[in-house]
């Protein structure tokens, strides 16, 4: 008899530990939840920043929880991973507002893959915001539900390029670009040629732009060819895996020009690829930044990043990361201040004022400065130009994306 | 701009050289069409260039690739060849392309999306004269392109086991009968093309001083492209079609427009398996071996 009520105790003891093992460390949590969607590339070409995004939105995750959660109610958010595959994502966006019944979406990442699900956003009345897409018109062309915390590549191309041509004197460049990339063909065959021109920079191979595809490492020919016009500077409209390729061709040929794109080029792994070949291109984030915001984040997450398997050791916070992490905060205090219940009867109600808060935001703070949306659903933030040049960023142009320029 | 271009062009066909040579040998001998030697080739680049970044030398990084992409190889014959080798030839190449996947997502896994870089100085000296210019590297990739031709065209020609490999590629049962052993046969015509794929792959990411996941793809396509148009069955072929598609590439790309470069090169492909289907130096159209 004994026996059997000290074996009940022992067995009670272990199920209430088990279950304080199992409960989450929010303090506040009253059985409620608030889902956030997120779709990000973990696995395909862009695997490093949808992987590190997972770090991230746990990271946020975790923090939220642990501070008591979403007014009360356990933040839970629900990642797909898209492969870099439009139609993946357009299936996850799906799955996440019709199986998840999450109340916005983060995501996707690239531009092509919004092109095909942020239609389904507005078909499905939800929320989805972009943290990297910035080729032009892509949420414009999806009002009311579609949002990007990207600045659009032709504004940010209007900083970079006065700096490239006066820095270098440019008086002729060549454009190389990833033919299997959206936002990169934009970029580099309509966005910069035009505002190129404006600046007196006369671009050699207009109208037959040298490309490459994603993937390719022998690009040989092309660098030859570009060296053959003799160009100033060269334009390579391409992410910066692909870029890196064309960075040691130009350095294996010996053609050491200044280099410039846009927001794809940014990563730390592109500046080990030609450290002596300066890059021109902009950001809204880089990981050495000096902004106090930036530098917490960077603190945070780092650490993180290195203890995750399948990323680089030289791993850094990628301004993806910052900008989902901003994505999901925007999300965060829709919830908390326009009266988002949470309550499954009231999903649609919460999806809209989730989407009119983030309409008409106002000043966020966002890591790099504050963040609005204009009437095209593109953030209105700082950004900066940055060159990198000897292994490191060093911004050169502070810049706002905003038509008042007050960021 | 020509001689450097043509220079380009005969490097690349290298390239596509070493590849069609791994797809040659399991297709003329075996008759299936092992697609994941296209991410074998890449496997053995990482691995020769992960070696080389731990400070193993050349040789040694050399080793480490062949060894990986062979037992890779054998690993696929065992999973992927054997189990089906009785279906319909559509069959092992849907299960080698499982395998290919299945290749690429553990490279991506262990080694992340990045392109893998060797440092800096791994670039290279480059040999000038006049305009046109020649890395060290690329004299290399040429070299053992040939060699490799040559070696292997020895030793399917020469040596108890290529007379094996023709014969079970020729009849399977006489060769049976003959005593040759099929199954031994087949393991060693998949090494042989994990062989071939390892010093292809090592080479080409000490050429590039670079190699990224996603490079057997592209890559892999173009060296199918150069074993159909030199002939299937016959590895010298090869060394025939390689250049030429390497060369009407690169200058498609300087003279033509680098968008329709890819429409150029599987032109050619479908224009002469629509003249010659046997490829270039393919013999009679019924000159193809059965599997083993």
């Amino acid at each position: 008899m004994t026996q059997s009520i000290l074996k009940g105790i022992a067995v009670g003891a272990l199920a209430l530990a088990a279950a304080a093992a199992a409960a989450p460390s929010a303090m506040a949590q009253d059985g409620r939840q608030i889902r956030i969607g997120a779709i990000v590339p973990s696995s395909g070409p862009f695997a490093e920043w949808g992987r590190t995004n997972t770090v991230t939105l746990k990271m946020l995750e975790d923090k939220i929880n642990a501070a008591g959660g979403v007014n009360g109610a356990k933040l839970e958010i629900v990642i797909y991973d898209d492969a870099t595959k439009p139609a993946q994502a357009a299936n996850s966006l799906r799955k996440l507002a019709g199986d998840d019944n999450v109340l916005a979406v983060a995501g996707p990442l690239t531009s092509s893959a919004c092109e095909v699900t942020f239609p389904v956003a507005n078909q499905m009345e939800i929320v989805a915001m972009s943290q990297a897409s910035s080729k032009p018109g892509v949420a414009a062309n999806n009002r009311p539900w579609a949002f990007r915390n990207t600045v659009d590549e032709a504004i940010l191309a209007k900083a970079s390029v006065p700096y490239l041509a006066e820095t270098f004197d440019v008086k002729d460049i060549a454009v190389i670009y990833d033919a299997k990339d959206a936002v990169s063909t934009a970029i580099a065959t309509k966005i910069m040629p035009g505002i190129l021109k404006e600046h007196g920079v006369e671009v050699l191979n207009d109208g037959d732009f040298l490309s490459f595809n994603t993937g390719e490492l022998d690009v040989s020919a092309q660098v030859t060819k570009i060296i053959s016009l003799d160009p100033d500077a060269i334009v390579i409209g391409a992410d910066y895996s692909e870029a890196i390729t064309v960075l040691r061709e130009m350095r294996r040929q010996g053609f050491v020009k200044p280099v410039i794109g846009g927001t794809p080029l940014i990563s730390s792994a592109i500046l080990h690829a030609a450290p002596d070949i300066p890059i021109i291109a902009p950001a809204t984030f880089y990981a050495s930044m000096d902004e106090p915001r930036a530098k917490e984040f960077v603190a945070e997450l780092q650490p993180l990043l290195k203890e995750t398997s399948g990323l680089p050791e030289s791993i850094e916070p990628s301004m993806y990361d910052a900008n989902i992490y901003e994505n999901v905060s925007m999300f965060i205090e829709a919830v908390e201040k326009a009266g988002v219940t949470g309550n499954p009867d009231d999903l649609a109600a919460d999806r809209t004022k989730i989407r009119d808060y983030i309409t008409n935001l106002k000043g966020f703070e966002g890591l790099g400065g504050p963040i609005s949306f204009n009437k095209d659903g593109d953030a209105e933030k700082a950004f900066f130009i940055v060159r990198g040049e000897g292994e490191k960023w060093t911004t050169v142009v502070h810049g706002c994306s905003s038509q008042g320029g007050d960021c | 701009m020509l001689l450097q271009q043509l220079i380009n062009g005969l490097t690349l066909g290298a390239v596509y050289t070493l590849i069609a040579l791994s797809f040659s040998l399991v297709m003329g001998i075996l008759g299936i069409l092992n697609i994941a030697i296209a991410e074998l080739f890449m496997l053995a680049g990482f691995i020769g260039i992960s070696a080389l970044m731990a400070g193993l030398p050349f040789p040694l990084a050399l080793a480490a690739g062949i060894a990986g992409a062979t037992i890779t190889s054998i690993v696929i014959k065992f999973v992927a060849y054997d189990p089906v080798r009785s279906s319909p030839v559509i069959t092992p190449l849907l299960t080698t392309l499982g395998c290919s996947i299945i290749i690429q997502n553990v490279v991506v896994n262990y080694w992340g999306s990045n392109p893998l870089q060797l440092p800096f100085e791994f670039l290279g000296e480059r040999l000038r004269y006049g305009p046109i210019s020649i890395g060290s590297m690329q004299i290399l990739v040429m070299a053992t392109s040939v060699a490799s031709v040559a070696v292997l065209g020895f030793m399917i020609q020469r040596t108890r086991i290529g007379r094996g490999l023709r014969a079970a590629a020729e009849n399977r049962d006489v060769a049976r009968l003959l005593g040759v052993s099929a199954d031994r046969l087949t393991i060693v015509a998949f090494a042989l093309s994990g062989v071939l794929a390892g010093i292809a792959g090592v080479l080409i990411g000490m050429h590039y001083a670079a190699i990224t996941p996603y490079v057997g793809v592209e890559t892999g396509l173009k060296a199918i492209a150069v074993m159909v148009v030199g002939g299937v069955t016959r590895i010298w072929g090869a060394l025939l079609a390689g250049p030429l598609i390497g060369i009407i590439e690169v200058m498609t790309i300087a003279y033509g427009g680098s968008q329709i470069r890819d429409l150029v090169v599987y032109g050619l492909m479908i224009l002469i398996l629509l003249i010659r289907p046997q490829g270039l130096l393919g013999g009679r159209s019924s000159d193809t071996g059965q599997r083993v």
